[in-house]
């Protein structure tokens, strides 16, 4: 039982089956975060340069990609914090849209929903959903058209599960900010995910 | 007759609320504050009696829980399946001589 364990704590490092075995999945992680194919190269890079650094701490403990997924995610958030400095907020002050359509109405309600906008009882169960890899490529899809530090702050949140004060630090935003943002994905998300995937289903 | 009187009196109730209180453009957003932050007093009773009135509205809260649920299993079930390209095999080649050297 010892024994395969303790042959592979003597193997060295091979990073090139590192890159073989885990190079598109890290891509596809770092992808999906950053939205830039050079910044995804990048960040995989420095991933496994610092994974040769560190193996000894690793040492055969855990899954490999687990290992690496934990460098990966420093990697990401290290190059949050240099785009944020070389375009300080302000010269990117787009939250996202703010869907004024859903909520104008010829009546003497307007400020309520339009009812082409409202939800409506999607019937979901989130245990089941998750299984369902079409969910996925929807979720991708509505995410895509969100600028990118909206998006980060959406995905550093519910993905990540980070928390208020961490996102604020890494995309140097103050907090109200981060409200707006979250609120401007969500209002965008809920209303995709409806359309494109609740509706369909019908 | 005492039925009557009863719709009658729920059916002005709400639309007096439904006047009175913050409209389902502001309502949505402090649902999404209140997954962030603790809400004051008065913001709960007011979204309380809104989500009384408002199936819209208890809809989108739920929507939004949905939301909360499923996506942390975004890593473990679409990282796999997001389209999009792959590692070209430029940078594969390019990171593979850049770990060589290292060693």
């Amino acid at each position: 039982m010892n024994e395969p364990q303790a042959e592979f704590l003597n193997e060295s490092p091979d990073p090139g089956r590192w890159l073989d075995d885990h190079g598109d999945y890290l891509f596809k992680y770092a992808v999906f975060r950053l939205r830039d194919n050079n910044a995804a190269e990048d960040a995989i890079q420095e991933t496994f340069l610092a994974a040769l650094k560190a193996y000894h701490q690793f040492e055969g403990r855990g899954s490999e990609r687990t290992w690496l997924v934990g460098i990966l995610k420093h990697k990401i958030v290290d190059h949050f914090r240099r785009a944020v400095r070389e375009a300080p907020i302000g010269e990117e002050s787009d939250e996202g849209p703010n869907h004024q359509e859903f909520f104008e109405r010829p009546d003497q309600w307007q400020g309520h929903w339009n009812p082409n906008y409202a939800p409506t009882d999607w019937h979901a169960t989130p245990v089941e959903l998750i299984e369902r890899s079409d969910f996925w490529k929807v979720f991708n899809d509505c995410l895509s058209p969100l600028p990118q530090r909206t998006a980060s702050a959406f995905t550093l949140r519910e993905v990540d599960g980070l928390k208020s004060e961490e996102i604020c630090e890494i995309l140097s935003i103050k907090v109200n900010n981060l409200w707006v943002m979250l609120h401007r994905a969500r209002l965008h998300l809920r209303n995709c995910l409806e359309v494109n995937w609740f509706k369909r289903e019908e | 007759m005492a039925l009557r009187l009863y719709d009658n009196l729920k059916h002005s109730l709400r639309f007096w609320l439904l006047r009175n209180l913050p409209a389902c453009q502001q309502t949505v957003e402090t649902i999404s504050q209140s997954m962030e932050r603790s809400l004051t007093l008065g913001e709960r009773l007011k979204l309380r009696l809104h989500l009384w009135i408002c199936v819209w509205c208890q809809w989108y809260l739920e929507h939004l829980q949905v939301i909360r649920e499923t996506s942390p299993a975004h890593t473990d079930k679409a990282t796999d399946l997001s389209t999009g390209p792959t590692l070209s095999n430029e940078a594969r080649e390019r990171i593979r001589r850049r770990l060589t050297n290292q060693n």
